[in-house]
């Protein structure tokens, strides 16, 4: 076989016909830069949703599933099905296998956004990521009971600056008619965005939470019972109960077995979840979604190469003269066949290297407008493995493809008479 | 008949002739009626007008010679080799080797310079590579000067030229590394008369150079003055 002289044919012919082709090639690298970019945010956003929380050990709450413990703190979805005593916290701090705790207590809403009061403990020990402790953007973190320090979505959709002054609401919900409105709180601190739930809640001290719900102990605000700012300082605010407890211990090896003196607590009933295996198996529940998701970015894939096999016999039918040539030239079926096979290979390589650029381009700029707009947090990183082979798998399938004009050209190349194949 | 048997010129029996056919028959297809060749052998260096009508099979007849279709039965020796029994990738190498053609129109590849339409055989054939002596490059310059294509042309789309410029530039391509045969159909057929004798005699003149045999197929009687033999086609008989 003349490779040399099939790649040098097959250049010069895709060069001419560059026109219908550079459609053909745009259509393919923009799926392809879809199935990249899909495959991609796969990674990405499995990494980003298993690193929600990094470093906690167990997370521990009255007893409940493990999805639902997860989903309610910390992805502050759905309710918590009890609380926990506060006895119950003090035994566990006195617990000398756990090396740090932060209680954490929910409940009640800023506009949607759920408010979650905690300790100095929070800011030390929570970490999401690669073990990334929280930053502020501004401020610092709350000192006094009515401080509140802001997630940084909620601080950008609700336009808010430091030392505004905002109201809490009793219950969840965007539009709650019973207001904590006699104890506003004062932004002191905005978190920096980190691209997980800590970014939708506003966060408070356990005090601050105790406080504003003095005389709310049946439901509603009871007149004249409820504390005023002033009126709060001199009192216990030790509260009575909180949500749920996120731990660290000092030997991880003792994890499990932590975890099963929790669960047997005699007290009251507890549930101690290990939060990177409640992660993974809230991912799974996910996971058919993006497979869906990859799978159908993968019949787009097919649509363009079935697109250009398309292309390309309809170009076959102008290109009989230019064969009928090179046959009599001397030129077998088989270099006919491969000009086809060739030409496929090229434009899907092409396709795949411009969709390459286009999507790390895309990325390098999308990147921090998506951090800061929508808390997404996606890097410019080098490929690995499973998605070279995905994205080797286009020129793959171009050359399978191929086989379907490079045979009919073989066909019809191997019966040629002399002149153009239509004539006697 | 309008068959007639040519004998060689000088006579000699050990040098083979460049074509010889006998009782050729071919048939397209079972509905079509079977066409039937004259017998012939054209020797070396001598060159071969072929006539008849539209459909009394010139092309066929040409397809048979250029080995791109096989017979129905009878012989083609093309060389002395015969070359109906060769199988189709033999043919293929053969017909780069040792025969060059030249079409009634779109002779050309049209993503290709005009050299490097005329140097496509040399790099299908390594024979007509060495046979040019000097590069491809040089040899289809020479043969492009030859044929009156002005030098700025070379390097054009071939698209761009006019007809009798492409057919010239097929001559050329047919002729670069001296096959001993081509096969040429009507290639005239789109020229005016002064083109038309032009070509021809610029064609059997460099095709004399290199001992070179053309079989020229035309409708047209009148350039019948040009070749040493000619037959009529149009004998179809079922």
């Amino acid at each position: 076989m003349k490779i040399r002289l099939a790649l040098s044919l097959a250049t010069a012919s895709l060069w001419y016909r560059r026109k219908v082709l550079a459609l053909v090639c745009l259509t393919l690298t923009l799926s392809v830069t879809l199935l990249l970019g899909v495959q991609y945010l796969r990674t990405e956003v499995k990494q980003s949703f298993t690193s929600t929380i990094s470093d906690t050990d167990l997370i521990i709450g009255a007893r409940s599933g493990q999805l639902n413990l997860l989903l309610y703190t910390v992805f502050h979805m759905g309710d918590a099905t009890n609380n926990i005593r506060w006895s119950t916290f003090q035994a566990l701090e006195k617990d000398a296998r756990i090396d740090w705790l932060i209680p954490i207590s929910l409940g009640d809403s800023y506009k949607g956004f759920r408010v979650v009061a905690t300790d100095k403990a929070f800011k030390e020990h929570f970490r999401y990521g690669q073990g990334q402790p929280l930053e502020l953007a501004g401020g610092q973190w709350s000192e006094g009971i009515f401080d509140v320090v802001l997630g940084a979505g909620v601080a950008r959709t609700l336009s808010h600056q430091l030392n505004d002054e905002v109201i809490l609401s009793h219950g969840g919900g965007r539009t709650s008619f019973s207001n904590h409105k006699d104890t506003p709180f004062k932004v002191t601190g905005i978190l920096e965005a980190t691209g997980t739930p800590v970014d939708q809640a506003v966060y408070i001290s356990l005090q601050g939470m105790e406080a504003i719900h003095v005389g709310w102990e049946s439901g509603v605000a009871i007149p004249g019972r409820t504390l005023t700012p002033e009126r709060a300082q001199g009192r216990d605010l030790t509260p009575s109960a909180i949500t749920a407890v996120f731990a660290g211990l000092d030997r991880k090896i003792l994890t499990f077995r932590v975890q099963r003196d929790i669960n047997q607590y005699a007290e009251e009933p507890l549930s101690a979840i290990l939060p990177g295996v409640a992660l993974s198996e809230l991912w799974r529940l996910m996971g058919q979604f993006e497979r869906a998701l990859l799978g159908i970015t993968g019949f787009v894939v097919v649509t363009s190469l079935i697109g250009l096999i398309a292309v390309l016999l309809t170009l076959q039918a102008q290109r009989s003269h230019e064969i009928a040539v090179l046959r009599a030239t001397g030129a077998s079926p088989g270099l006919i066949a491969s000009l086809y096979v060739i030409e496929c290979l090229a434009l899907a390589v092409v396709a795949c290297l411009s969709a390459l650029v286009l999507s790390s381009l895309a990325i390098s700029i999308l990147g921090p407008w998506l951090l800061t707009n929508y808390g997404i947090q996606i890097q410019l990183r080098s490929l690995n493995l499973e998605e070279w082979a995905l994205l080797a798998s286009v020129p793959l399938a171009a050359l399978l493809v191929a086989f379907v004009p490079a045979l009919s050209a073989w066909q019809t190349s191997r019966s040629q008479g002399f002149g153009s194949p239509d004539k006697l | 008949m309008n068959s007639q048997l040519l004998s060689s010129a000088d006579g000699s029996i050990d040098k083979p002739e460049a074509i010889e056919t006998s009782n050729l028959t071919f048939c397209w297809d079972r509905l079509q009626p079977t066409l039937r060749f004259p017998d012939f052998s054209l020797p070396r260096g001598e060159h071969l007008f072929l006539y008849g009508p539209s459909g009394t099979g010139k092309s066929t007849l040409l397809s048979l010679l250029a080995g791109m279709l096989s017979p129905a039965s009878g012989v083609v020796k093309l060389l002395g080799t015969e070359f109906h029994r060769s199988d189709a990738g033999k043919r293929d190498r053969f017909r780069a080797d040792h025969i060059g053609v030249i079409f009634q129109q779109f002779n050309l590849v049209p993503y290709l310079t005009a050299e490097a339409n005329v140097t496509l055989p040399c790099k299908l054939s390594s024979r007509r590579k060495s046979a040019t002596g000097e590069s491809p490059t040089l040899a289809a310059q020479r043969l492009l000067s030859a044929l009156a294509i002005p030098e700025s042309h070379w390097q054009r789309k071939v698209t761009q030229l006019s007809i009798g410029q492409q057919q010239r530039i097929a001559a050329a391509r047919a002729l670069i590394g001296a096959p001993e045969i081509i096969l040429a159909d009507e290639p005239t057929s789109a020229l005016d008369s002064d083109n038309r004798d032009r070509f021809i005699n610029l064609l059997l003149a460099l095709a004399g150079e290199r001992n070179t045999s053309v079989v020229f197929v035309s409708h047209d009687r009148s350039l019948a003055r040009h070749f040493h033999h000619q037959i009529e086609l149009g004998q179809v008989s079922a």
